[in-house]
């Protein structure tokens, strides 16, 4: 893997660990809840002021952090069109199943692409270790399927192309 | 190491409280539940639940001269718990809250107790004999947001309380009938019930885990900063410092010695904190010896990192990433450790033994005789 991803991947994997410092909190203005702040922002000084991470202009990612959750969110690269439409295709499909993720937000932070939302209550049931390393993995993964998925789209293409101009011959 | 015992009682625990003699613990498992568990040749059995709450436990409290326990929930309730004839018998307190209660502790005369609550108050309840109920009288309009812990005073009168505000307030609860004039001496004449001693405001994040030590001349209290404040002299000029250690936010502090502190939080680890002979803090070391290995294996890496940008091998530091992020934190604990509590034998001024209990569902106890020798002369 390039190296400046992995620098890249580094930074936000410190920021996390700091980060992840989370904890159960009641809801501090309506009774009996007990909700993310991070979604909520109802009390400002449960709130931590968000730290954005930048590898370049298109790619970016986003950590806010509140006493009991924290916010994720990704802006991954896309060069040209294509790379554009199969990202957004690659994770609407994943947000669809958010379920199945735990971790992840059903719809993206505005301006970013994938967002994942981490309470007090995943810390509990899950290693901290592990949580990081998971979102780390995905930021790799997601890299490496999109470009995948576009060598396979133009393959696919050149092959189609062919097979119908043969006709022609 | 210095630790005794470790059981893994359940999932997750929220608090923990000791009976007196130390032969049972009470717990919440993360639940509306409190476990009582007794210790019998080296097996925990689990003795009563005691099932009343119906929000998640947040604080328990073991008295030790009337053997009652104190709990309270995120449900804004709090029951008394008395032992007859060998059930637990719960006695509803009204706190008039209307949010959760965050945590609880008794008075060192166990007259009273104090209730720290989201609903930015604390409240100060006290039995009242003739109607046979606890009272529960409020500090309102004095915290800015949720009250995280609560810590009294050796002389049954000052309060002090840690909230998400980042400050730290000095409360007389001075209640007439409960406490009586000689017992205020030394402290501020003539403060009233609710009055604010102090308000420290050292912290620019939240602040969590307050304590006294035995004599009562110094607080100690962390912010989620990764700070630890230690403030002497309260009351008009006091004399305050601030540590900071390079290692993740601590979440709670005991004092050992009136030169010792002990602190627990998410870095699992238990640290250690002394002055010397002119009164400055400062870090000692990690109680577990988790640190070094971890240290250790990162320099390694970071050697590699620089040799494999040097040769421009990629796979080495796949393999190498890989090693890395399945590193096993290694410690007692795995995750965050969310309350400390003494295990002081009567009359005695020294904590010697103490327990830890986390999110990762264990209860730790640490015997400091042990390690004596490498703490050297600050005990």
């Amino acid at each position: 893997m390039a190296n400046p991803l992995r620098l890249y991947l580094a930074c936000i994997k410190n920021t996390l660990e700091a980060a992840m410092c989370l904890q159960n909190f009641p809801c501090q203005e309506v009774e009996r809840h007990n909700k993310p702040e991070v979604e909520l922002k109802t009390s400002p000084e449960l709130l931590l002021n968000p730290v954005l991470i930048c590898r370049n202009e298109a790619e970016k990612c986003l950590i806010e952090t509140s006493i009991n959750s924290l916010r994720i969110s990704l802006k991954v690269k896309q060069a040209d069109e294509l790379e554009n439409i199969l990202t957004k295709k690659f994770l609407r499909f994943l947000s669809m199943r958010a379920e199945a993720f735990q971790v992840l937000r059903r719809k993206p932070v505005q301006g970013y692409d994938i967002s994942f939302l981490i309470t007090n209550y995943h810390c509990e049931e899950m290693q901290k270790q592990k949580l990081i390393d998971f979102i780390i993995q995905f930021m790799e993964d997601i890299e490496k399927e999109i470009s995948e998925l576009k060598i396979s789209v133009n393959t696919r293409g050149r092959l189609v192309a062919t097979e119908f101009l043969k006709q022609f011959m | 190491m210095a630790v005794v015992d470790v059981h893994r009682f359940a999932e997750s625990i929220t608090c923990h409280a000791w009976s007196p003699d130390h032969s049972m613990v009470a717990f919440c498992p993360n639940n509306n539940e409190v476990h009582i568990y007794k210790s019998s040749q080296d097996q925990w059995e689990r003795l009563h639940v005691l099932e009343k709450h119906d929000q998640i436990v947040s604080g328990i409290d073991w008295s030790s001269k009337s053997n009652k326990i104190v709990t309270v929930s995120h449900d804004r309730n709090s029951y008394v718990w008395s032992l007859e004839g060998g059930e637990w018998v719960p006695t509803l307190v009204i706190l008039r809250l209307n949010r959760a209660a965050l945590c609880v502790q008794w008075s060192p005369k166990e007259n009273k107790f104090a209730v720290g609550s989201g609903a930015k108050t604390v409240c100060i309840c006290y039995y009242e004999q003739e109607n046979n109920w606890w009272v529960s009288k409020l500090i309102r309009k004095r915290h800015e947001s949720s009250v995280t812990n609560v810590a009294w005073h050796p002389n049954n009168i000052l309060l002090a309380t840690t909230s998400t505000d980042g400050k730290c307030r000095v409360f007389s609860t001075f209640i007439k009938g409960v406490d009586t004039k000689d017992s205020k001496a030394g402290s501020p004449a003539e403060s009233k019930f609710g009055e604010q001693i102090i308000q420290l405001d050292l912290s620019y994040s939240w602040a969590f885990g307050v304590k006294w030590s035995p004599s009562g001349n110094t607080l100690a209290y962390v912010g989620h900063s990764s700070m630890i404040y230690f403030v002497d002299d309260v009351g008009p000029s006091p004399l305050a410092q601030s540590v900071a250690f390079r290692d993740l936010p601590l979440r709670d502090v005991l004092f050992i010695s009136e030169k010792m502190v002990i602190g627990v939080g998410y870095d699992s680890n238990p640290m250690v904190f002394a002055a010397d002979d002119t009164g400055i803090w400062s870090f000692i070391r990690y109680i577990g010896e988790k640190k070094e290995v971890s240290s250790g294996s990162s320099y390694s890496s970071q050697f590699s990192e620089a040799f494999t940008k040097f040769y421009g091998q990629s796979k080495a530091t796949t393999a190498n990433e890989a090693s890395e992020s399945s590193k096993s934190r290694g410690g007692v604990h795995d995750n965050c450790i969310n309350s400390i509590v003494p295990l002081s034998k009567a009359g005695s001024p020294k904590v010697m033994r103490f327990s830890t209990s986390g999110l990762d569902g264990k209860i730790a106890i640490w015997d400091l005789e042990s390690m004596q020798e490498e703490l050297g002369h600050q005990f």
